[in-house]
């Protein structure tokens, strides 16, 4: 050390300190991004999980044969059932705006879901029986302690009678939460407390079917031929510009193509998952192309030239040799274009897929809508009840994309081998 | 038929877009002998094996004119088949370049896309036969399923040149096949080199002047795209005509 110039270690100090503030700016930045998932991630779990449970009342109905024809069910008006039994259960209100607010209890589905239960136990018919219908999102934000009635009254959609109301029947134990399947099995509704998203989730999946059926061999083809098959030349360097350049172009411009070829000129069923996968493919081939041609340079050139040297033609050396060392980063770029076809919301406003479905989509041609619509179109109701649904989907929208990765990741180990 | 040569070269030019890499090459490569190309970096002997199985077809830039034979067919000629040219012409490379596949499945690969495996006892009589010819069937014979590229360097590169054998060429091409080799492993190369002859006419490309003296009956020595001097090895060693041969031998130049 004693010969080192004059300095050096001065120097040699300086060098290190930069090293270590390099260190520690990396561990901030990576700290700060976990943060902030994280912070995301709870706040919509926080958000979303109400939308895993509902709220309940349980009514005393008279299902006797006078009330129910047990003969000729679906003749009976359950409508009117519902409100007989509701203002059989409060005698004392006989005003017409009370008896409104005292059936707005309930949720809009009342009559329906009696007839269900019904249907499906017809053995209870013939006598009074306790049943459990779903109350109205006002009523459930409130059990869920959402509603602030601290407020004044005029601020709050529930009123101090509803809560008298509650009261009571908070006493009698004719409240209860259960968990809100309904969120898992059924479609859209303009009711909060009956919307749920499989239609949506369907509709997804139905829409990244298309998509990467698609996208995935046409992209790898595509890929392929222009890597290992075209001769360089102004041609193929046109076609590369113009590719990369598609990568790049605003999502609802494919939606528009959609829109005006897709829909206009061939005239495919509007709001359907097809069109949906077919512009959402458009989308998503210059992504695939692109890290597909990177993984096929990044096989090295020893493996043709092995293989081309034996006698091997070109496809074969490709298809034998090239293509399974590039499959796992051709399947990297598959899934990074599946997650933002996944979460894309703008092209498929273009084609219809904004529409509000109730029913599960049977097939590729039926109208749809995807999650990430579906997401904005929560967000967009006013009713305050959709808040926590929004959040669920998102969360159901997160689960899919982690389900998609899972897939990949397990399919790229088995077809990852060593050089 | 033993006497004329397999391979003449006739006023080879190799162009890399407008750059000539080789000048009017002329040669003639005798049969059951090994012929090694020497010269300095960039000389073209290099592009020369490649012409000789039409791997230069590879690169986009690259043309070739004038003719070369083999067995008195010109290889440049429209109706060549690279694909029947190349299993007759083999080809081992600098660096040792198994498949990412078992030891067996790397023998077995050439045959098989040339239709010659007709039963597994077939495949297995091949990779065994291609195997104690590249010398590597006794340390590998227990363990064939294993991938190719667990072998050590020269394991690997006398894989490859089991690989080359299995498809039965009559050329084997060698572009400086021992230069990612220690010295031992080398040795063996050489060694194997000097056995392959009797079946096989071997071209191999050099860096070390000492191996061709080794390894080689001839030798041609390549200068910035000129042949310059090609003849038997120990002539060319001992009694150099041209200047730049000399230079290059005694280690003025290279």
């Amino acid at each position: 050390m004693s010969d080192m110039f004059a300095g050096a270690e001065e120097h040699l100090k300086s060098r290190h300190r930069a090293e270590r503030r390099f260190r520690w700016m990396g561990r901030l930045a990576i700290a700060f991004s976990l943060g902030f998932l994280t912070i995301m991630l709870f706040s919509i779990t926080i958000l979303g999980k109400g939308a895993l449970s509902r709220t309940e009342i349980a009514l005393r109905v008279d299902l006797s044969i006078e009330a129910v024809n047990p003969s000729n069910i679906e003749a009976t008006s359950f409508n009117k059932l519902v409100r007989n039994t509701l203002f059989e259960a409060f005698p004392e209100i006989t005003n017409r705006g009370e008896r409104r607010r005292l059936l707005g209890m309930v949720s809009a589905d009342a009559p329906f879901e009696l007839e269900r239960q019904i249907l499906a136990e017809p053995s209870m018919l013939g006598r009074v029986q306790t049943i459990w219908l779903t109350a109205s999102d006002d009523i459930d934000l409130f059990e869920k302690g959402e509603v602030d009635i601290t407020l004044p009254e005029d601020y709050r959609r529930l009123k101090d009678l509803e809560l008298g109301w509650l009261q009571t029947l908070e006493a009698d134990g004719q409240i209860r939460s259960v968990f809100n399947a309904a969120f898992f099995t059924s479609g859209d509704s303009r009711e909060p407390e009956l919307a749920g998203i499989l239609s949506a989730l369907v509709g997804s999946i139905l829409t990244l079917t298309v998509c990467f059926g698609l996208s995935f061999p046409l992209g790898i083809m595509a890929a392929i031929y222009l890597e290992e098959f075209v001769k360089k030349n102004r041609w193929s360097d046109f076609i590369e510009v113009n590719i990369n350049n598609l990568a790049a172009v605003p999502s609802i411009v494919f939606g528009l193509l959609g829109l005006s070829i897709l829909l206009g000129v061939f005239g495919m069923p509007r709001s359907s998952p097809l069109v949906g996968g077919m512009v959402l493919a458009l989308m998503t081939l210059p992504t695939i192309i692109i890290a597909s041609r990177a993984a096929l340079r990044a096989v090295p050139g020893s493996i043709r030239e092995a293989a081309l040297g034996m006698g091997a033609t070109q496809v074969q050396s490709t298809f034998h040799h090239v293509m399974p060392l590039a499959m796992p980063g051709m399947l990297t770029g598959a899934i990074v274009g599946m997650a933002r076809a996944l979460g894309e919301t703008a092209p498929l406003l273009m084609i219809g897929m904004v529409a509000f479905i109730v029913d599960v989509p049977q097939g590729f041609t039926d109208a749809a809508t995807s999650l990430p619509v579906q997401v904005f179109l929560w967000a967009d109701s006013p009713e305050r009840a959709f808040l926590e649904k929004t959040s669920a989907a998102i969360l159901v929208l997160l689960g899919l994309l982690i389900v998609m990765n899972i897939v990949a990741i397990v399919l790229r180990k088995k077809f990852e081998r060593r050089f | 038929m033993g006497k004329e040569p397999i391979i003449t070269a006739k006023d080879v030019n190799v162009f890399y877009g407008q750059k000539l890499a080789l000048n009017g090459i002329t040669l003639e490569v005798p049969r059951n002998k090994v012929t090694s190309l020497i010269g300095p970096s960039g000389c073209g002997k290099s592009t020369f094996l490649r012409s000789i199985n039409r791997m230069n077809d590879l690169v986009d830039i690259c043309r070739v004119e004038g003719e070369i034979k083999i067995e008195g067919k010109n290889i440049y000629d429209k109706d060549v088949d690279v694909v029947s040219l190349r299993a007759h012409v083999g080809m081992v490379f600098q660096k040792p370049n198994p498949f990412p596949k078992s030891i067996f499945d790397n023998v077995i690969y050439g045959p098989k896309i040339h239709g010659l495996v007709k039963s597994k006892s077939d495949a297995a009589d091949i990779v065994e036969q291609s195997l104690r010819r590249a010398g590597l069937w006794k340390e590998v014979a227990d363990r064939l399923d294993e991938p190719g590229t667990s072998l050590s360097g020269g394991q690997q590169q006398r894989l490859c040149i089991a690989r080359a054998i299995a498809v039965r060429p009559s050329i084997i091409l060698m572009d400086e096949p021992a230069s990612a080799l220690d010295p031992i492993a080398t040795a063996i190369i050489e060694e194997l080199i000097d056995e392959l002859r009797q079946k096989y006419t071997i071209i191999i490309v050099t860096h070390s002047m000492q191996q061709a003296a080794r390894v080689s009956q001839r030798t041609a020595f390549f200068h910035m795209g000129d042949l310059v001097e090609a003849g038997a090895t120990k002539e060319l060693f001992t009694s150099p005509q041209d200047e730049r041969t000399q230079n290059y031998i005694s280690g003025r130049i290279g």
